[in-house]
């Protein structure tokens, strides 16, 4: 059955314009795919396209060559691919030091800690400590101490804040999604167990906002320290024990954030010339 | 606008720079063209850091610069740079976790080479350029300094960049490392701008077309390796003896002395060499200079 259809594929031939629109791969569904199908059974065409562009046939040695060379992306890169991350962006955030293992390990043992003195103590101690481990993180992912191929970056086309952001969404995505989890360790508050999380995100937008003027090491201490400053001001004897975690506190938060993106937007610029690579 | 304006790769004029109260360069003029240039200066010279202007990594406090005709004080300017910039920092870093070619990889991604099977034919291209196809699966962290530094090489070419930066390329080499290095970047050479900062004379003798030398934060010198060498005619001469008063004085292969400074009179006169050139200059106050 086989041998007939190679019969009938070597019994006509493809038309010139056509070999030259296939090898300058101008060619369009479903043309291309009779195309290619003629092509895998007859020799003929296949020198014929050979011999007429050689240049397209080395190109597609150089192609399959670079994409068998091309070695298999490591564990980050596989989940982030499959979680339907482009592959260049996944390598970007494959570089990110605080997606490594270490971070994360350090991350759960560090959460794991505040939950339990939250069930023994008070459940302010994992409220007031879940938001700063993103600006940690972000402290961390980015910045002439922390990124080894910062200044390579800086130079780069791909601009600087862009990266920065990645970066940011990746270290944020990562410890919300553990908080979250450790969350409900946490007992009876309902809800306000996840009153950590709109002040995790206006802590990371502050640090960033920061960071053009402060580096990212300095801003994430201000901030941080700024915070538990926040957190014990606003102490009090509620189930939550700070005001900072009750419905107008995190308000006040969000509108916090809201400021501190709108300032980081209009600042953006001054990440792709920094004063200081040290 | 004069014609060395108009066909210059990078035109800098009265460059400054302060880190708080340090003037890390302070008036620095000079025309970049095709080829390579050798920035030489002792070390502290302020070559790293116009290095990272031309870069674009750092702006100047004042000045004017031209890269490949774009102004990189503007967003649009400075993008346009990149675009066709290769750079080296001084100490590149790595990810140790990555292999060479995922490294290089990397870097072409920040280089908006986005298309995978494109990105990866550039890849293979850039590493087999450098001599380092059959090391591009290991891990950085298992290769020699040589080849690091090489991977590095390999990063800023991808992109076919039209002006390479490229920051004391060869410090830490071994002497058939440096070797293989300083072919690898007179090949660049051809067709292309190289900008490449050394402390070495010897390396701006072996590689460059023309040569600028800093110090102290300022132009001393521009010019051919062959003009940096007559700098010092008449100002070298040989000896039985060391000489207390010369700038500088050493025992030479042949036992005799060889001297830079200014001669006694009937002294035997040598060739000068770039390095006595680069030492009169630096060794020099600039208040006594006359060239310039």
């Amino acid at each position: 059955m086989i041998d007939e259809g190679r019969a009938a594929m070597e019994s006509w031939h493809l038309p010139d314009e056509e070999l030259r629109r296939y090898g300058e791969r101008t060619l369009a569904p479903p043309v291309l795919w009779s195309v290619e199908a003629h092509l895998t059974a007859c020799a003929h065409c296949r020198h014929r396209l050979a011999a007429g562009q050689p240049a397209v046939l080395r190109d597609g040695w150089e192609r399959l060559d670079a994409e068998l060379d091309a070695p298999v992306p490591g564990a980050v890169e596989r989940l982030l691919t499959r979680a339907g991350v482009a592959g260049h962006t996944a390598r970007l955030l494959a570089a990110t030091p605080v997606l490594r293992l270490s971070w994360l390990a350090a991350v759960v043992s560090t959460l794991a800690l505040t939950a339990v003195l939250a069930a023994v103590l008070h459940p302010v101690v994992f409220l007031a400590a879940a938001p700063l481990l993103p600006v940690c993180g972000v402290a961390l992912s980015f910045g002439p101490r922390a990124d080894p191929t910062y200044e390579i970056a800086v130079v780069a086309p791909m601009h600087t804040f862009r990266l920065l952001l990645l970066r940011c969404v990746a270290v944020l995505s990562a410890t919300t999604a553990l908080s979250a989890v450790a969350s409900l360790a946490v007992p009876d508050i309902g809800l306000a167990a996840l009153g950590w999380f709109l002040p995790a995100l206006t802590l990371t937008l502050l640090s960033l906002a920061l960071t053009a003027r402060l580096g990212p090491v300095l801003a994430a201490a201000c901030v941080g320290l700024g915070w538990i400053a926040v957190v014990v001001s606003t102490r009090g004897a509620g189930a939550t024990g700070s005001t900072v975690f009750v419905p107008a506190g995190q308000l006040a938060s969000a509108v916090a954030a809201v400021l501190a993106a709108v300032v980081l937007a209009r600042i953006h610029r001054a990440f792709e010339s920094p004063r200081r690579f040290r | 606008m004069t014609v060395a304006a108009a066909t210059s790769v990078v035109h800098a004029s009265g460059l400054t720079l302060r880190y708080g109260r340090t003037a890390a360069l302070t008036d620095v003029s000079f025309t970049l063209y095709d080829g390579v240039t050798g920035l030489l200066g002792p070390n502290g010279a302020g070559k790293t850091t116009l290095l990272r202007i031309v870069a674009t990594a750092l702006p100047p406090d004042q000045g004017t610069l031209s890269v490949l005709g774009n102004d990189p004080r503007t967003p649009a300017g400075r993008l346009a740079v990149r675009r066709r910039l290769g750079y080296l920092p001084q100490d590149p870093g790595f990810h140790p976790g990555f292999t060479a070619f995922e490294f290089v990889d990397y870097v072409a991604i920040l280089k908006e080479l986005t298309d995978r099977r494109a990105r990866h034919q550039e890849v293979s291209r850039v590493l087999d350029a450098v001599g380092l196809s059959g090391q591009r699966g290991r891990r950085i962290r298992a290769l020699s300094g040589g080849m690091r530094q090489r991977v590095a090489l390999a990063a800023a070419l991808a992109g076919d960049p039209d002006l390479l930066v490229l920051d004391e390329p060869t410090v830490g080499l071994d002497p058939e490392q440096r070797l293989r290095f300083r072919e690898v970047i007179a090949e660049l050479g051809e067709g292309r701008s190289v900008l490449l900062s050394t402390h070495q004379t010897e390396e701006v003798m072996a590689l460059c077309q023309r040569v600028v030398v800093l110090d102290g934060g300022t132009v001393r010198f521009e010019g051919t390796p062959a003009d940096l060498a007559a700098h010092a005619r008449g100002r070298v001469w040989t000896s039985g003896a060391r000489v207390a008063g010369a700038l500088a004085s050493w025992r030479a292969g042949d036992g005799r002395y060889r001297n830079v400074g200014d001669p006694p009179a009937g002294a035997e006169l040598l060739e000068p060499t770039v390095e006595d050139g680069y030492l009169m200059l630096v060794d020099t106050p600039a208040r006594e200079e006359t060239g310039r």
